[in-house]
């Protein structure tokens, strides 16, 4: 490994790392976690920058699925005026990475399973109730009434 | 709401973060990583072996049976160390080997061989120097002995020089050899004569007309004491002090060999030579002695002398009158002790060949202490023999076969 960053690994970071701090933002609810958590899946990605077939994926999964782990769960959005912000934090982290990963990612739901190794029916269900739970949070009435 | 209206909501809510810049960050961060992997490997390779040669050395010292070293609770003894038989007036005691078994025992090889007897062939001392004298036999040339000397290399040289009786007997005192082993003296009647092995340059000495019958050297090689019954002289044959007399009367004894130097041992006590030529009480000596025989000999950190002893209730004798060596240390840190003469076997079908006869009785007079062999091992005349008595074992060892009259023993026994 060199001392010096690698030319086509700065090129891969400066053309993600926005789109992906935001992305993390919205899991974790909170900025400063979301940088640790997407600054410690470049560095993993930095160490086998060489050997990684996929980096985006990589890089996904390293970002994501720490999110879900039982000891890494803190409330998301604590005390936040924003209507959004504060809808996404009433959701369980499953629910809020899936809900994320599907609407701003644009991911499939069999994408997203591959992602987090969830099942596409667990997916699905994450999807359906983080998307109803988030309308109700905005009071846009019952999820089976949208079109 | 429907599901189109979400992601622009979403977009909108995390707008406004801050442009990050993790490229550099995350390189040197990922480098610090696998430094710091790098090193722990290392260590763990390191703390492996560690671990690894410490358990081949626990194991490789338990297979020896020295897992639990712990220190001696007491001095180690040698590997052939022979316990005391008992104590006699508060002094270990050994037992000699019998008288007729000592062909059986270890040899201490030294110059004297394995058996010591007059060369068919001598050369002169004047064509045949030595550097250090072993051993000094006379041989008898009519009524006159004439000096046989022994080298460190077993090699005869013979004096030109023709001894008077002393007494009617022999003039060899057993202490006849200077302590560096360059010079014989010898007591005469009305001189003393000395015979320097190394120039073969044969000096006298007069003293007053006396019965001088035993002489003992100084240990500084200059200086002799020659010494008959009652009266005692030292006599100066080397470099001398300024004005330094070269005869000088000094304290005698009634036992002319009793006048040794550095130490003498006589009834009671253990006395150490003055340069004024006084005796001076070293330590109490408390033994049952009827009377000391030969000559007090001094190591470095011992003194002793043979003795005849009363009745002995530890060592019962039934046709010899009990006789024992005395080693007596000069040193607190060390113990005195004793080696009883014992006698030859009797009626036993399993004794050595000879044991048994009243031959072989020691009688008092047969046996004397010739000299040390080094600092633990006193050489001791007995008859026939001369054996070696090891101070710290106990051990008893033949030196040689006696095949000459009167001997005396020099430092060029040593290696």
């Amino acid at each position: 490994m060199r001392d010096t960053v690698d030319p086509d690994f700065a090129s891969f970071v400066d053309a993600r790392q926005g789109r992906w701090l935001r992305t993390a933002y919205l899991v974790y609810g909170d900025l400063e976690r979301a940088e640790k958590a997407l600054l410690r899946a470049f560095t993993q990605l930095s160490m086998q920058w060489t050997r990684v077939d996929d980096p985006d994926a990589f890089v996904q999964r390293m970002l994501y699925l720490p999110a879900l782990k039982p000891w890494n769960r803190s409330p998301a959005f604590p005390d936040e005026d924003d209507q959004v912000k504060a809808a996404l934090g009433e959701l369980t982290p499953a629910q809020r990475t899936v809900f994320v990963l599907l609407h701003v990612e644009e991911l499939t739901e069999f994408e997203v399973g591959d992602l987090l190794g969830m099942s596409h029916t667990a997916v699905h269900a994450h999807g359906l109730t983080a998307f109803g739970r988030f309308r109700a949070a905005l009071g846009a009435g019952d999820w089976r009434d949208a079109r | 709401m429907r599901r189109e209206d979400v992601p622009p909501l979403l977009v909108q809510a995390a707008d406004r973060l801050p442009e990050p810049d993790l490229a550099d960050a995350a390189w040197a961060a990922g480098l610090k990583v696998r430094r710091r992997r790098r090193r722990i490997a290392v260590v763990s390779v390191i703390a492996v072996f560690v671990v690894l040669l410490i358990i081949s050395i626990s194991i490789e010292v338990g297979s020896r049976g020295n897992a639990d070293i712990t220190p001696p609770n007491k001095p180690p003894t040698p590997r052939d160390y022979l316990a005391p038989a008992g104590k006699i007036a508060g002094i270990d005691f050994w037992v000699a080997p019998p008288p007729g078994s000592e062909r059986l025992l270890d040899r201490l090889e030294t110059p004297l061989g394995d058996r010591l007897e007059l060369p068919g062939k001598v050369r002169p001392l004047a064509k045949h120097k030595l550097d250090r004298v072993a051993a000094v036999v006379l041989v008898k040339n009519g009524d006159a002995y004439e000096p046989l000397l022994l080298g460190r290399d077993s090699s005869w040289s013979q004096a030109a020089v023709q001894l008077a009786p002393v007494d009617g007997g022999s003039p060899l005192s057993s202490g006849a050899v200077s302590p560096d082993g360059k010079v014989v003296a010898f007591p005469q009647p009305g001189k003393l004569v000395t015979v320097d092995a190394s120039t073969a340059e044969i000096s006298q000495y007069p003293l007053p007309a006396g019965d001088f019958r035993s002489v003992s050297w100084l240990e500084d090689d200059q200086r002799i004491l020659v010494s008959g019954p009652g009266v005692a002289y030292r006599v100066l044959v080397g470099e001398g002090g300024d004005g330094e007399p070269p005869l000088v009367r000094i304290e005698g004894s009634d036992d002319p060999e009793a006048v040794t130097s550095p130490f003498r041992i006589e009834t009671g006590h253990l006395m150490r030579y003055l340069v004024t030529g006084q005796w001076t009480e070293e330590g109490p000596l408390t033994l049952p002695v009827r009377t000391w025989v030969g000559q007090t000999f001094s190591s470095g950190s011992g003194v002793a002398r043979l003795f005849v002893a009363e009745k002995l209730p530890e060592v019962p004798t039934m046709r010899s009158q009990p006789q024992g060596v005395a080693a007596v240390s000069t040193l607190s840190m060390r113990h005195s002790r004793l080696l009883i003469l014992g006698e030859p076997f009797t009626g036993s079908a399993q004794t050595p060949a000879g044991a048994g006869d009243p031959s072989y009785v020691r009688e008092p007079g047969c046996c004397a202490v010739l000299g040390w062999y080094d600092q633990q091992n006193v050489l001791v005349q007995v008859r026939g023999w001369v054996l070696a008595w090891d101070l710290d074992s106990g051990q008893v060892r033949r030196v040689t076969e006696l095949a000459v009259g009167e001997l005396a023993l020099g430092p060029g026994l040593r290696p």
